[in-house]
């Protein structure tokens, strides 16, 4: 087992108290808003639109 | 350069050679599954989008039974015990304790499914009586032949054995290593499998107790709501079962081919814990919108769905993350700039991560398939294929398939064929599946039905809201046409991989998670426990639905008599015992 | 254990949306009033549908003003009755159930859309608005036929609505 082998194309060795994942945490965040978004319209125009609703 | 240059390890093979023709041969029974099962999805593809009908409606659902279970039984399952065995024998770093043991497992999945295949495909020949053109999911009164429901029973069983194979190295390891966390490909097997324990106990009643004896006509009655809730009791975890090997592969060997390391080892560990706890009181979720199920277990199932949803959010985090280290590691900067710096010409890291992409879409159309009173819009139209070929048939199917190209060499010690073929494989999986899941989904939303040979009706049309019914077909044939050419160029390159030369110390040692287990509580290595919770959430979730089942139906079948006892010939003398078994629970049944 | 802050934002956002799915689901059942196909349709011997008054002959009936019962058996591989004729702005209960394998019953494009279970009767209410045509299918497998499987509801207007109607087939 090579500890912190990571590849070839390692320019440099980044330790855990070193890393802040930002990209990814932008990344995610337009996840949640596409998620939200889609939700929203997938329940509300296409579902609560659509006809013959099975009520009580 | 390469991603690939000597590192002068060991591989796999080199230390553990004969797990490596396990593997191997466990890879390939799932390579032959998929290709066959992609030979059939052609086939459905250009016939019910009425592109090309090279056969009678009438067999499209034998082609459909056969595609469906070798794509999410046998292809799935093979590269999963392959792969399970890699990563034991790899992690524990021991050899199994008995290696006949192992080709015994695995010998007795093969037998099974080919029990069931030969089952299925006597579809085809008028001639013979066997026949089981009864789709995957072999909802009863509709009967298969009952070498399909035997051969289910013995694959299902050797996957048991290879559990007991997984949990067998870990004791022995454990034996010698008494103070050592378990590693963290080893916990990630151990859970799976515990999970797989529990939901297998719906398919084994379902079976053993009902459908073979019933198909070997010990009775002749059956209650369909009861075998179909058994049957979802186990066909929700086992998406979960399908999904763990990708996830092992994401949390394990995509940060090394990233060029980072596991953000964390220790929420990959709570992750694992949560799939083993909540993946199987959900099942009633493909049941919203049965009759004979009260609307308060619905609900519950609801929101353990929901809830589920947490573990695999969380790895999206975790495994992002641990691809940006790896960027950054090589030398990527900027908000959103490091992207430019991954491995993008590795075939294995961009097949996992265009895999890991359609998998965040296929999160979304799962997310609307569990909102409870929303599956009304959705439930069984074409919609539901649309999203588990984004889910199963590429989160997972993709990165097996990427995988593969990283994993093979550490088995064969041989190159992979192509490298530049390999990369255009999973692109054209990418475009193709984006086609043929879009052009699904939207037809889904008009109202065409899933599992039908012709989805065109004398008495009326769909209503496209966008596209036309025939664009979007026409869309999804061309994306079958290059789901077809992807798999067979994905199976060409593994095998002329075997005639590339022999190398040695091409070995790949995976890296060391960010943050290791030393930083996470024991409490999470403790099994037993949690196995001891999902059987008790599990009981929770459906000792009162299927007693409400039995008592609404009875055991077997709603019939105004108790259960009438037609023991034909065959039955009478393999198994009277049996018979009458049968016949002292049908007295008791009202 | 250490969890980065970020990964706790996640977290914190990843309850946030779990909990959103779970109230628009909640606010569909209470304040739009929206009911699942649940238990309360009843079982029946599914080899007996003919001692049945309700299946035995598959028809609409008026129970109320402006409310309609419609008995449907799904077999393979055709509805009874087909035509459904339902007269405009009305609350159609439909009861359905099978004498042989599973069925689907779906109004196409539209939210009504269960499953139907031999032994069981699927029961669902919904409110009909203008004279339409809907086509109806079977959206789960039957058998070698179960492509062909389809059916119609028609909603006539008012004043054209006569029972009995869609039995005369
Ligand atoms: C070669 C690429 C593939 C093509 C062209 C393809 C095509 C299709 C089509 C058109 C259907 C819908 C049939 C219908 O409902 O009428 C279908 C169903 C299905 N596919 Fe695929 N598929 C492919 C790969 C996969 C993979 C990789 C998996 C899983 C690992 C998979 C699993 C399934 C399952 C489970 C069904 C549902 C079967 C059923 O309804 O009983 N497919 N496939
Ligand atoms: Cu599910
Ligand atoms: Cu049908």
């Amino acid at each position: 087992m090579v500890p912190t082998m990571s590849g070839e194309n390692t320019v440099r060795e980044i330790g855990h108290d070193e890393f802040d994942p930002k990209g990814t945490l932008v990344l995610i965040l337009v996840y949640f808003g596409v998620l939200s978004v889609m939700w929203v319209f997938m329940y509300f125009v296409e579902f609560l639109g659509n006809d013959l609703t099975v009520l009580v | 350069m390469s991603e690939q240059l000597e590192s002068g390890a060991p591989t796999f093979l080199d230390k553990f050679p004969d797990e490596a023709a396990v593997v191997r041969a466990a890879l390939w029974s799932s390579f032959i599954a998929l290709a066959l099962g992609a030979v059939f999805g052609l086939i459905q593809a250009l016939h019910r989008t009425d592109v090309l009908r090279l056969i009678d409606s009438t067999d499209y659902y034998t082609v459909l039974t056969a595609h469906g279970v070798l794509m999410v039984v046998s292809f799935t399952i093979f590269f999963l015990v392959g792969l399970f065995t890699w990563a034991t024998v790899r992690s524990f770093d021991r050899g199994v304790e008995s290696i006949r043991y192992t080709w015994t497992w695995y010998g007795l999945m093969v037998a099974g499914t080919l029990m069931a295949v030969v089952a299925i495909l006597g579809g085809f020949v008028p001639q013979t009586d066997i026949s089981a053109d009864v789709l995957f999911t072999f909802y009863a009164p509709m009967q298969a032949h009952p070498l399909f429901y035997g051969g289910l029973a013995i694959f299902v069983i050797g996957t048991w054995l290879a559990g007991a194979d997984y949990i067998w190295t870990w004791r022995a390891w454990a034996a010698e290593n008494p103070d050592e966390r378990i590693p963290l490909q080893g916990f990630m097997v151990l859970t799976t499998m515990l999970m797989w324990y529990v939901a297998t106990i719906g398919i084994a009643i379902a079976v053993v107790a009902f459908l073979l004896p019933w198909s070997l006509g010990l009775f002749d009655q059956i209650n369909p709501l009861l075998t179909r809730t058994l049957f979802w009791f186990w066909g929700h975890p086992v998406v979960y079962f399908w999904l763990m090997p990708a996830y092992l592969l994401w949390y394990t060997v995509l940060p090394t081919i990233a060029g980072g390391r596991l953000f964390s080892d220790p929420l990959g560990r709570v992750v694992f814990v949560l799939f083993l706890l909540l993946s199987t009181p959900v099942g009633i979720h493909h049941q919203y919108v049965d009759p004979g199920i009260a609307e308060g277990f619905k609900t519950i199932a609801m929101t353990n769905t929901m809830f589920l949803l947490l573990p695999s959010l969380l790895t999206a985090f975790t495994v992002v993350a641990s691809v940006e280290h790896g960027a950054r590691q090589r030398g990527g900067t900027g908000l959103l700039g490091w992207l430019r710096a991954l491995p993008w010409r590795n075939p294995a890291f961009t097949g996992m991560m265009l895999a890991g992409l359609m998998f965040a879409a296929g999160g979304f159309s799962g997310m609307i398939n569990a909102g409870m009173n929303i599956n009304y819009l959705v439930h069984n139209t074409i919609w539901v294929p649309g999203h588990f070929h984004l889910t199963v048939g590429t989160a997972v199917a993709l990165t097996l398939m990427a995988a593969t190209y990283w994993l093979w060499p550490q088995l064969t010690n041989r190159r992979l064929y192509s490298r530049p073929i390999g990369l255009a494989q999973v692109v054209i999986w990418f475009v193709g599946m984006g086609l043929m899941s879009n052009a699904m989904h939207v037809q889904g939303l008009f109202g065409i039905p899933r599992r039908t040979a012709e989805p065109q009706y004398e008495g009326f049309d769909f209503v496209a809201s966008f596209g036309s019914v025939s664009e979007l077909n026409l869309q999804l044939a061309i994306g079958g046409t290059l789901l077809f050419i992807s798999t067979m160029l994905f199976v060409t390159n593994i095998a002329l991989s075997a005639g590339t030369p022999k190398l040695s110390g091409i070995g790949q040692p995976l890296s060391e998670p960010l943050s290791t287990v030393d930083d996470s509580p024991e409490i999470l290595d403790n099994l037993k426990l949690w196995f001891g919770i999902a059987l008790v959430l599990v009981v929770l979730a459906y000792a009162l639905p299927l007693a409400s089942i039995i008592d609404r139906g009875g055991l077997l079948g709603p019939g105004v008599d108790p259960v009438p006892m037609i023991v034909e010939p065959v039955a009478a003398t393999i198994e009277p015992t049996l018979g009458r078994l049968a016949a002292a629970v049908g007295s008791v049944v009202p | 254990m250490n969890i980065h802050n970020y990964e706790k934002i996640w977290l914190v956002l990843s309850m946030l949306l779990i909990i959103g799915f779970i109230s628009t689901v909640v606010y569909g059942a209470t304040a739009v009033g929206i009911e699942m196909v649940n238990d309360e349709g009843g079982t029946i011997d599914s080899t007996a549908l003919d001692e049945d008054d309700r299946f035995s002959e598959p028809r609409v009936e008026k129970v109320g003003e402006d409310e309609y019962e419609a008995y449907v058996v799904a077999r393979q591989f055709i509805f009874e009755p087909n035509p459904i004729e339902v007269p405009a702005n009305s609350t159609v209960t439909f009861y359905v159930t099978s004498p042989d394998v599973l069925h689907g019953f779906e109004v196409v494009g539209t939210n009504a859309n269960a499953m139907v279970v031999p032994g069981e009767i699927t029961e669902l209410t919904v409110e009909v608005n203008e004279p339409k045509e809907y086509g109806i299918l079977c959206n789960e497998y039957c058998g070698g036929g179960h492509h062909t499987m389809e059916g119609k509801l028609i909603v006539v207007p008012e004043d054209e609505f006569e029972l009995g109607d869609s039995n005369d087939e």
